[in-house]
């Protein structure tokens, strides 16, 4: 007597075998990578003295602007507790921003460039060249978005791209927001504390990530399911993530110290992280993956 | 078959004569009736073959399902030993611990005699006072001059000092009972207002105990205040008996108990004191003896009056409630009626045995829990202040508290009597220091007879204990002489102020130096405790660790089976390694007891001949070597504790989950915040597990991963929002659990809840079930009806109980409410945990057969509906029922939290089985489930402190308390949320298994072992926390309750992975055997 379930039978064997079940069923999405397709290559900066230059100099320059507004972050302000650190996030911002910025169009390779696309199979060449201007050889896949400047003339046009990545980072700054809430944040106290708390994380790791990637689905897929290569972009951002994560340890320490307040710490912890993530991405790491 | 008539096979020739065809015809029937009888035996023959040999093939089968179930069941019932033993381990490593943690303090014997002042005994033999008349008789005073005949002691419960004094605001605790706080300011002579600190734990047995002793408590008696044990010591009431003084009682019945035989029969009356829901009676009962007593002087001399109604309100409203309000006027108009009965010869004592925190409970030692009041009024002018401005009641507890155990001393030396043996506490200056507030050498007489009671009582008490005591500078013995040397002086002029404060430093002195001295640990009996401890957390990981058969990785294969069958059928026993693991608990379970024996034997032997007398310790080592014996056995296992090093990041975050929460223990803030860390594990692991998500090979697991990833967080956030602080998490923690935060009643929108949960929960469950096709046999009627209407029932049940509380229908007749309540309570239990169980017990498996014809119409095709999820489907139910009785006795938030809870269980179940992680990390399941069980403890309104215990829940289902239902239905209400996490540990593993699973109860053993190494690690590690922490000035607030908390968690986790976890997997894996065949 056959005993069949469709439904069910299948479900049974998920528990076992989970990776043999059968996946006929998955349209033939474009967006959904096979574990065997083209898999991220790690990002390397440019080779150029300049770049090399303002990629320290970015490290140099945000761990200077983060050790100066320091003290007005955990100055003690009696009168308008509510505001200090917040204000002087406010104020380091646009700067980190900026220094982002700079860092991403001197040393990165903008995102469609062929040295940031996913699918490069010459990568080696390019290290040394003056990336970004030569043609990207791009898979186009059908109701992907693209960022404009890949289909443009003479390669992926760096100021729409920057501006664009720009724009994506202040709109990912509301998912880290809530992401934040959902960890413990105040929920309806210090709305500004977190939230510029998070436009700094989105600043820092994601947008040298949106630079170099743009909206690419599978690129991302694979950032996000931290199977993508280590390099700086990527290193950043672990380092970001766990470094907001222990950010959280000192916090319910009853030390009464001003640099507990929130979020200090968690900037501390995402600041501190990204500069080693990094680093570490950058060279002991690079190209490895978890 | 074929008829039998005869049938001619071929027409006869046509017949010579008439006989001769009919003979052929005859014989040629004759011949074909033998031939078909012949054909017909033959095929009986053959079918009566078949069918013995079907029947010898059924009875074969049934045969094997027979043995197969025997075994299963001898399996089960070794597999239990294993946890009763791990359970029997815990119990005694928790118990010797505790027995060398808790405070311990020598009970002496000794008696103070009325002829025998201690001053007597002193080097000096001078008084300050000249001999008065009747000197050394009751009559007139043994130690000092007597100055009452008769007392009236009403003890007010709970009475927190600011009740008693008018301060600006509105709430409804304050300026409600003036009466006392007015006599006082006007006529300073008449009385006097001072707080009253109590020494924790303020529990009302501890005070009484502090209160007629004047020595200070042990914490161990904390345990005993549901029954209640007489004081043998040296106490006030001893005294007043030996000296001849009629002693009354009217009101709590814990003064019966402390006391038995001390109070006049006839006269007394006691009443029930747990009976929190129950405002009136009991001040209703001392009003109404109380008044008729004030008229009958000469019957008594000594009336102790105890009033429950305001302890009772805060236990059950909180203080800031109108009932509180009425309460303290009702206390207010009492005292004035009763002041007014008062005569010259006697003193009115009024005071709080402790108070009440802000939600009106107590038990600690925070500040509102410990400040009481003390009046003492008399119409005749005796008290004076030793300084003008002392005129006025102090305005807050902080300024100028007596100690409780000062009243002892005050009230002997006013009365007449002794001083107890034991007292440590000293005189009240405004009763000594005379009308104008110069007596200093009335003040230093009393102050010099209750110090010297204290050095007598000091000596015998070191030489019971056989230690010398230290006589450095500034020790008290040094103090003592100085102050000895002062009155020796005999000057002219003697500074009888100077003489007062230098005895006063001796006893304040030798109070502290008493107090760290009785915090005085057995470090002994507390490594050996936490040796045990150590020790079986390490066999528990072992144990978890083993692989098993680990049939959980392997799919089901026919032939294999089909082969195993046959094999067993022919008599061949499964293979050595296949036996070898299943036999696992029972080498176990016999190493344990065997090792047990030397360990025993050897205890006994070593307290024989050191002649300490503790045969206990037998038990310690038996445990110790029954331990070493159960690690030996598992380490002929060739798997062992490195298979737990974690390899992928879920290995890793069950490690850092179950660590780090455990060293944060060490640190009172990380203790304090755990809800909040707990919350972030909690977020943290959702959003890893949306990320590995990402990973998964099919689009629409991962679609669902992800959606059950971001419920799992969202929801524990939800949950989050339901907070009740301890007082150290102010002023960063709102508390929202209860309607403000000085109340322990429900908001009314929070009623809304219940009802949320009627509507929702039932449809979310079916929403889990309805993608396995599971929604069938007795889930349907028992999610969408039974467990839908107790829900429901619930909902009613905390409607009519805001309704009653808020007396929201005065018209009604009284108790009807309480009465409905009552009984809608009692059914929604009944329907839950006895009803339920029976439910879950014969329940058949939540599938359903249809048979439908096949394409080619030759046989019908038999579909299982909801075969693959058979065994988590019709577990599940068992879960359920446990959420519904707690769900009842949680209060309206705390029920949303415990269906948020069941909700999380669910999406974590489908977590695991979606990445996998049953094969791929054990561990991390259970430990989640842990995890979320902790995190709900705090979110159904409970902090790891003594004070947030929620005693109403015990008047849920009954009207006065009754054992053992009280403490279960607390038990329930405190440890829901660990429970309910318990009952569900084996639904992650049962989740999506179908009937042919092998290996069932190892898997859920070991997920039971996971998950209680958790909860073994937090009490072992809270254990040498408060252990190696033993001196810190948090102890008793934050270390020594969490470690408390962790124990009985522990032992609840234990009880409920025997009773509810394992015993269910046995009747579900029964069950489904049953229709499916067994698998085992």
């Amino acid at each position: 007597m056959p005993l069949v379930d469709p439904v069910t039978m299948s479900s049974s064997i998920t528990k076992g075998l989970k990776s043999k079940a059968s996946n006929s069923s998955i349209g033939s999405s474009s967006s959904t990578p096979s574990p065997t397709k083209q898999e991220l290559q790690p990002v390397q900066t440019k080779q150029t003295p300049s770049a090399q230059a303002a990629r320290y100099g970015s490290l140099a320059l945000l761990t200077g602007v983060f050790l100066a507004s320091f003290p007005a972050l955990i100055a003690k302000s009696d009168d308008d507790v509510e505001r200090t650190p917040v204000s002087a996030m406010r104020i380091t911002l646009p700067v980190v921003t900026a220094i982002q910025l700079g860092y991403a169009l001197l040393c990165l390779p903008v995102a469609g460039s062929s040295s940031s696309s996913s699918s490069s199979s010459s990568q080696q060449q390019h290290h040394a060249s003056s990336g970004g201007s030569k043609p990207a050889r791009k898979l186009v896949r059908p109701g992907e978005k693209k960022l404009k400047s890949s289909d443009g003339a003479g390669g992926p046009n760096v100021i729409v791209a920057s501006l664009l990545s720009l724009l994506l980072t202040a709109f990912a700054t509301i998912p880290l927001y809530i992401a934040m809430i959902l960890f413990g944040a105040p929920f309806l106290t210090h709305v500004p504390h977190t939230l510029v708390c998070a436009a700094h994380l989105a600043a820092l790791a994601l947008f040298p990530l949106f630079y170099t990637h743009g909206v690419e689905t599978a690129a991302w897929a694979q950032i996000a399911s931290f199977r993508a290569p280590f390099d700086e972009t990527f290193g950043g951002l672990v380092g970001a993530v766990v470094g907001a994560w222990l950010g959280a340890v000192p916090i319910p320490l009853d030390w009464d110290r001003e640099w507990q307040k929130w979020p200090v710490t968690i900037l501390c912890g995402i600041y501190g992280g990204y500069l080693v993530g990094r680093v570490v991405g950058g060279t002991l790491v690079f190209g490895k993956r978890f | 078959m074929p008829p039998t008539q005869p049938q001619p096979k071929a027409k006869a020739p046509p017949p010579s004569s008439e006989y001769k065809t009919i003979a052929a015809q005859f014989a040629a029937a004759k011949r074909a009736k033998a031939a078909d009888d012949a054909e017909r035996a033959a095929r009986e023959a053959l079918e009566k073959e078949e069918q013995e040999i079907a029947s010898v093939l059924d009875r074969q089968r049934e045969a094997l399902e027979a043995a197969r179930k025997a075994n299963y069941e001898r399996r089960w019932w070794w597999t239990a030993g294993f946890w009763v033993w791990m359970l029997t381990m815990h119990v005694v490593g928790i118990g010797y611990f505790t027995s060398g943690f808790l405070l311990t303090r020598l009970v002496l014997e000794d008696k103070s005699v009325c002829a025998a002042p201690p001053t007597l005994n002193g080097n000096s033999n001078i008084d300050i006072l000249p001999a008065w008349k009747g000197r050394g008789t009751v009559g007139g005073g043994c130690w000092h001059p007597k100055t009452f005949e008769r007392a009236v002691i009403v003890v007010i419960d709970a009475l927190r000092y600011d009740f008693t004094v008018p301060t600006r605001d509105n709430e409804a605790f304050h300026n409600a009972f003036s009466f006392m706080y007015d006599i006082a300011l006007h006529s300073p002579t008449n009385a006097f207002l001072r707080p009253f600190i109590a020494d924790p734990p303020t529990s009302t047995l501890q005070r009484l105990k502090g209160l007629t002793t004047g020595t200070l408590p042990t914490f161990v008696d904390v345990g005993s205040s549901f029954s209640g044990t007489a004081v043998e010591e040296d106490n006030l009431l001893m005294q007043f008996q030996d000296a001849g003084k009629r002693m009354v009682h009217v009101g709590d019945d814990t003064w019966e108990s402390l006391f038995p035989g001390y109070f006049e029969p006839n006269m007394s009356k006691a009443y029930d004191s747990f009976n929190v829901w129950d405002l009136h009676t009991v001040d209703k009962g001392v009003a109404d003896h109380i008044f008729p007593l004030m008229k009958r002087k000469d019957e008594w001399d000594i009336v102790i009056a105890h009033c429950l109604g305001v302890d009772h309100a805060g236990h059950r409203y909180g203080p800031d409630h109108v009932e509180m309000t009425k309460k303290l006027q009702q206390m207010n108009t009492f005292i004035q009626d009763l002041v007014a009965t008062i005569d010259e010869d006697t003193v009115l004592i009024v005071m709080g045995d402790h108070g009440m925190d802000s939600k009106g409970d107590h038990g600690g030692e925070s500040d509102d829990e410990v400040e009481a009041a003390l009046w003492m009024y008399s119409p005749k002018s005796v008290f004076g202040r030793t300084e003008e401005e002392f005129a006025i009641p102090p305005d807050t507890a902080k300024i100028r508290p007596v100690n409780q155990i000062d009243l002892v001393p005050t009230l002997a030396l006013l009365m007449g009597i002794p001083i107890p043996y034991n007292n440590l506490g000293r005189p009240i200056e405004e009763a000594f220091v005379g009308v104008r507030g110069t007596a200093w050498d009335n003040l230093a007489a009393a102050e010099r007879m209750t110090a010297a009671g204290i050095e007598r009582y000091q000596n015998s008490y070191f030489a019971a204990r056989g230690i010398e005591q230290t006589s450095t500078p500034d020790s008290p013995p040094d103090l003592w002489a100085k102050a000895e040397a002062l009155v020796a002086k005999r000057g002219k002029r003697v500074d009888w102020e100077a003489v007062y404060t230098a005895f006063t430093t001796y006893q304040q002195e030798t109070l502290a130096r008493c107090k760290s001295l009785w915090a005085r640990f057995d470090l002994v009996n507390m490594a050996l405790g936490i040796s045990i401890m150590a020790l079986g957390v390490l066999s528990l990981l072992v144990y978890t660790s083993m692989g098993g058969d680990d049939e959980g990785a392997i799919a089901y294969d026919a032939d294999l089976d089909a082969a195993e069958k046959s094999l067993e059928m022919q008599g061949v026993k499964p293979d050595a390694e296949t036996a070898f693991v299943r036999d696992q608990d029972k080498r176990l379970v016999r190493a344990a007891l065997l090792g047990a024996i030397p360990g025993f034997a050897g205890g006994v032997v070593q307290s024989l001949l050191s002649g300490a007398g503790d045969w206990y310790r037998g038990a310690g080592f038996a445990a110790l070597t029954s331990i070493a014996a159960v690690l030996v056995t598992l380490y002929d296992t060739k798997e062992t504790v490195l298979n737990l090093r974690p390899k992928t990041v879920w290995g890793w975050m069950a490690v850092v989950f179950t660590l780090a929460p455990s060293i944060g223990f060490a640190s009172n803030s990380y203790t304090i915040w755990e809800d909040s860390i707990l919350l972030f594990f909690i977020t943290t692991f959702g959003f890893v597990s949306a990320l590995a998500a990402l990973r998964l090979p099919s689009l629409a697991d991962r679609y669902l991963s992800i959606y059950h990833s971001a419920l799992f967080v969202l929801l524990g956030r939800l949950a989050s929002f339901s907070k009740l602080c301890r007082e150290e998490q102010m002023p960063y923690c709102t508390s929202t659990y209860y309607a403000s935060a000085t109340s322990s009643t429900s908001a009314p929108w929070q009623l809304v809840i219940p009802f949320l949960v009627v509507m929702i929960l039932p449809p979310i469950i079916k929403a889990y079930l309805v993608p396995s096709r599971s929604y069938e046999g007795l889930a349907p009627t028992w999610i969408g009806s039974v467990f839908r209407a107790g829900l429901f029932l619930s909902a009613a049940y905390w409607t009519l109980d805001a309704a009653d509380n808020g007396n929201w229908l005065p018209d009604l007749p009284a108790n009807l409410l309480k009465s409905l309540s009552v009984y809608t309570a009692q059914t929604v239990l009944a329907m839950a945990l006895v009803a339920g169980t029976t439910a879950f017990v014969w329940a058949p498996p939540c599938v359903s057969i249809i048979t439908s014809a096949m394409k080619s119409g030759k046989a019908a095709q038999v579909t299982v509906l909801g075969y693959g999820n058979a065994h988590g489907a019709r577990y599940l139910l068992l879960p359920l029922n446990l959420l519904g009785a707690c769900i009842l006795l949680s209060k309206p938030m705390g029920g949303g939290a415990l269906a948020l809870l069941m909700w999380q269980i669910l999406s974590l179940a489908e977590i695991i089985d979606l990445n996998a992680l049953a094969a791929a990390s054990p561990a991390i399941g259970p430990v989640m489930l842990a995890v979320l069980g902790s995190f709900h403890f705090f979110k159904t309104g409970h902090q790891a402190v003594l004070s947030s215990i929620q005693w109403d829940s015990a008047f849920v289902p009954l009207f006065s308390i009754r054992y053992p239902w009280s403490p279960l239905a607390v038990a329930l209400n405190t440890f829901a949320g660990q429970m309910v996490a318990t009952a569900a540990v084996p639904l992650l593993v049962l989740w999506k298994v179908n009937p042919r699973r092998k290996g069932l109860l190892g898997a859920v053993s070991r997920a039971l072992g996971a998950f209680t190494v958790y909860f073994a690690v937090e009490a072992l590690a809270t254990m040498m926390w408060a252990g190696w922490l033993r001196r810190h000035l948090m102890l008793y607030r934050v270390f020594s309750p969490r470690f408390m908390t962790a124990a009985v968690v522990l032992l609840v986790v234990d009880l409920f992975g025997i009773l509810v976890a394992l015993a269910g997997v046995r009747c579900n894996t029964l069950a489904i055997s049953e229709v499916f065949g067994w698998a085992e």
